[in-house]
């Protein structure tokens, strides 16, 4: 080849590589080890992992779960390399991943896995886990690989449940009172924690999985901020939630990669159905209030362009969503008309009731519902709290009516379990008193066959609509940034940043970021 | 009691400054906006639509926000609540600060002290933070937030009583009144309180717009009134999670609030040189 042509050549390259790449460097393909990923994603209420009550976003990096939920939801083999079920759904045989070490060093046997779970249903009250671990009639480890779980009554939601039971090395300091330092299994140390601050993570090098974790270090950002978006843009955090209302521009964002999370959250009017009180005792004065909403304006303040209408826990395309029930929802559009006439049938005057209306500060629902009650006739108080406050106020069921919502759950059963009447956390809201709808969801959880289960939940679900417990408003979805900077980064159907097939675990950064 | 001056509350004929004139109209208009407030706004401020943020436009003259109110609507409605909450806490505060010194004045040293010792302790906290600490003690709301607000700016009212007071009870006025057999009481209800009235209503003008900008930091902080009334800092505390998508939403309330305090401030100035005797006294 010529100088001439081998210079053009190049030049014609170069100039092709330029334009193909956008100016920007071409992307690296290989995973590099190396570098601090920054994330503002969730908080931490105690290094007690086993009575977290909050979410899962920040856990799994550093102490791993039998099963791991899936981008689909479904459970995944984590720390159980597979399982067997009896045929009648009572017996669980796990076999145990072999060659996997607590960060201390030492390696995880079955007998570990027990421990934790007699642990948890020792020192655990509330919480999502009690009605999973409460019918467990006995279990035992037949070997160091072998973990065998025998149920009173069979619980389909079983795998999915304990994805957030939590396998801590019984060497943990605090073990028999409060945990301390939690040592887990994860790709991640748990290293320092500075409650409201931050919380540390370095790279595990004896991880079970070949070659992960590549990040050096992760943190996590645990100040409570009402919007990390703009750290995101800046580079502060190499990601975060972002609001709804910023999508679009975060998606013109070349440096920033939006996604969103498998499963929605669900908002709703809820009902105080444990201390049912005048007028909401009377199911004509509820079904009155579903009317008066006006429901397709309020899922567009939720959520603008990305609400999702469902008059359902769960959105269309979800194995448990129903058409029917969709094509049949009686609150398409508001009828205030309807609503007040239903009111003068009952002989229920509004003007009588100052309502007691509980709600987070923040919340969008709580000043268009509170002006939908008083278009109706009543007044309202409407009290607006911070999380703790709320939570007090919810538990203490002096009050009528709530709006609220609710985020993403690894089973159904989890958003059915609330309206129980001894629901494992009655305090968030549910606790309807109906011993009828208790016994059609333990009938829908101990159901195996799955389409079966599905026909009795949504069986639960009609009842539950058809008496007003609550109201669905809609549906939305949660939304994520994460800078270019970071490759193989997935958020998957739950808000936990690790899984056995994505997550932390599997990010690496840009060589040189 | 013949004796008792009559207050000077006489006006000097005098040109008023531009800048006075100015701080007077606003606070006028802020006046006649909180009075006739209903009549004025166009649309329900309450009502939500599914027109959100949309710009100021022929329809919404400055424009809706994220819940589709309009914005113009709320501005005015929140003219009145937000006048309407720091006056009452302004109120609450003169209530506090100048009875309750008043008669503490006048029931001797001990009690002087005693009194004067809680103000003490009220006024070496920050305003806002006393008013946290209070309402986080009681439950939330917009009556909470004004007695709060009341008994942190109440010793302001009080150290002012107390100053007037004594300069009051240094008059001959007062040494006749006792003579002929008032009681500490009498003289100074009767008699001291209507001469020590000028300044107690040019501190109210100087506290009303402290109150006004409290109460919209609390409403801010979720720790006011309920969410759905429209307070300024209410108004800026929802728009502020939208200010991309509708900054004007979030301009509005803190343009009227920031035009306000200019306008109260001013007002409140021009008032303490007309009821300042020292002022008086130079002029004359």
């Amino acid at each position: 080849m010529q100088r001439r042509t081998f210079l053009t050549t190049l030049a014609a390259g170069t100039a092709m590589a330029t334009i193909m790449t956008g100016g920007r460097a071409i992307a690296q393909t290989t995973p590099s080890q190396g570098g601090t990923m920054r994330l503002s994603w969730g908080t931490l209420d105690t290094p007690d992992f086993h009575r977290h009550t909050g979410s899962i976003d920040l856990t799994h990096p550093f102490v791993e779960t039998l099963t791991s939920i899936s981008a689909d939801g479904q459970p995944r083999a984590m720390l159980a390399e597979s399982w067997e079920i009896s045929e009648d759904g009572t017996v669980y045989t796990f076999k145990i991943r072999q060659g996997v070490s607590f960060h201390d060093g030492r390696e995880m046997t079955a007998a570990d896995v027990l421990a934790n779970f007699e642990r948890i249903r020792r020192e655990v009250q509330g919480g999502w886990l009690t009605s999973a671990l409460a019918n467990i009639e006995e279990m035992s480890t037949p070997d160091d690989a072998t973990f065998i779980l025998r149920l009173s009554t069979p619980f389909a939601p079983f795998l999915n449940v304990i994805a957030e039971a939590w396998i801590v090395s019984p060497d943990s300091p605090g073990w028999d009172g409060q945990i301390t330092k939690a040592v887990g299994t994860g790709p991640f140390t748990f290293d320092t924690w500075t409650p409201q601050l931050e919380l540390r993570g370095r790279r595990f090098d004896g991880y079970w999985m070949a070659d992960k974790p590549y990040l050096d270090e992760i943190v996590f950002d645990v100040r409570e901020v009402a919007d990390a978006s703009l750290a995101l843009r800046a580079g502060d955090f190499h990601a975060s939630s972002i609001p709804l209302t910023q999508v679009q521009e975060f998606e013109e964002n070349p440096d920033i990669e939006v996604t969103f999370r498998g499963d929605t959250s669900w908002s709703f009017v809820s009902f105080n159905n444990r201390v049912a009180r005048p007028p909401f005792d009377n199911v004509r004065v509820r079904e009155a209030v579903a009317h008066a909403l006006d429901i397709p304006t309020l899922r567009l303040i939720l959520g603008g362009e990305h609400a999702v209408a469902s008059n359902q826990m769960v959105v269309p395309g979800n194995f448990y969503f129903d058409q029917a029930i969709s094509d049949a929802d009686p609150h398409k559009q508001p009828d205030m008309e309807r609503a007040k006439a239903i009111l003068a049938e009952e002989g229920v005057n509004p003007g009588d009731f100052t309502l007691e209306m509980v709600s987070t500060q923040g919340n969008r629902l709580a000043g268009p519902v509170s002006q939908t009650l008083q278009q109706l006739g009543f007044g309202v108080n409407n009290r607006a709290y911070d999380d703790l406050g709320f939570q007090r106020r919810l538990s203490e069921y002096d009050w009528d009516i709530f709006p609220g919502g609710s985020g993403p759950r690894n089973d159904i059963f989890l958003r059915f379990v609330r309206f129980m009447s001894d629901g494992p956390n009655p305090g968030l809201w549910g606790g309807v008193q109906d011993p009828e709808l208790d016994a059609m969801i333990n009938e829908a959880a101990a159901t195996v066959d799955p389409d079966l289960r599905r026909q009795h939940y949504l069986d639960a679900w009609k009842r539950i609509s058809d008496r007003y417990y609550t109201v669905v408003i809609g549906h939305t979805p949660a939304a994520y940034g994460i800078r270019r900077e970071v490759n193989d980064f997935t958020v998957a159907f739950n808000t936990s940043t690790h899984r056995v097939d994505g997550g932390l675990a599997y990010a690496w950064m840009n060589t040189g970021t | 009691m013949a004796m008792t001056p009559a207050p000077d509350m006489t006006i000097r004929r005098a040109a008023m400054p531009p800048l006075t004139a100015a701080g007077l109209a606003i606070v006028a208009l802020l006046i006649g906006v909180a009075l006739l407030g209903p009549l004025l706004t166009p649309y329900d401020p309450y009502q939500f639509s599914i027109r959100m943020n949309e710009t100021p436009g022929a329809d919404h003259w400055l424009g809706t926000d994220d819940q589709g109110h309009d914005v113009l609507s709320r501005l005015i409605t929140g003219t009145r609540l937000s006048l309407m909450f720091g006056a009452g806490a302004a109120l609450i505060a003169l209530g506090i600060g100048a009875v309750v010194s008043l008669f503490a004045l006048s029931l001797g040293r001990i009690a002087e002290t005693s009194v004067f010792s809680v103000f003490d302790l009220i006024r070496a906290l920050p305003n806002i933070l006393f008013a946290l600490a209070f309402v986080a003690a009681f439950e939330p709301g917009a009556f909470a937030v004004m007695i709060a607000l009341g008994v942190s700016f109440s010793p302001m009212f009080a150290m002012i009583t107390r100053a007037t007071w004594r300069q009051q009870m240094a008059r001959p006025y007062v040494a006749a009144a006792q003579v002929l057999g008032a009681s500490p009481l009498r003289v100074s209800v009767v008699h001291v309180l209507p001469n020590i009235v000028g300044a107690l209503v040019t501190q109210f003008a100087i506290i009303l717009p402290r109150c006004i900008v409290l109460e919209s930091v609390m409403s801010f902080l979720g720790l006011g009134v309920s969410p759905e009334t429209p307070t300024w800092g209410r108004m800026i505390a929802n728009a502020t999670q939208y200010t991309e998508a509708a900054p004007h939403a979030v301009l509005a309330p803190i343009l009227a609030l920031s035009v306000a305090t200019f306008g109260m401030a001013i007002a409140g100035n021009a008032m303490r040189r007309r009821f300042d005797p020292d002022r008086r006294r130079i002029a004359g």
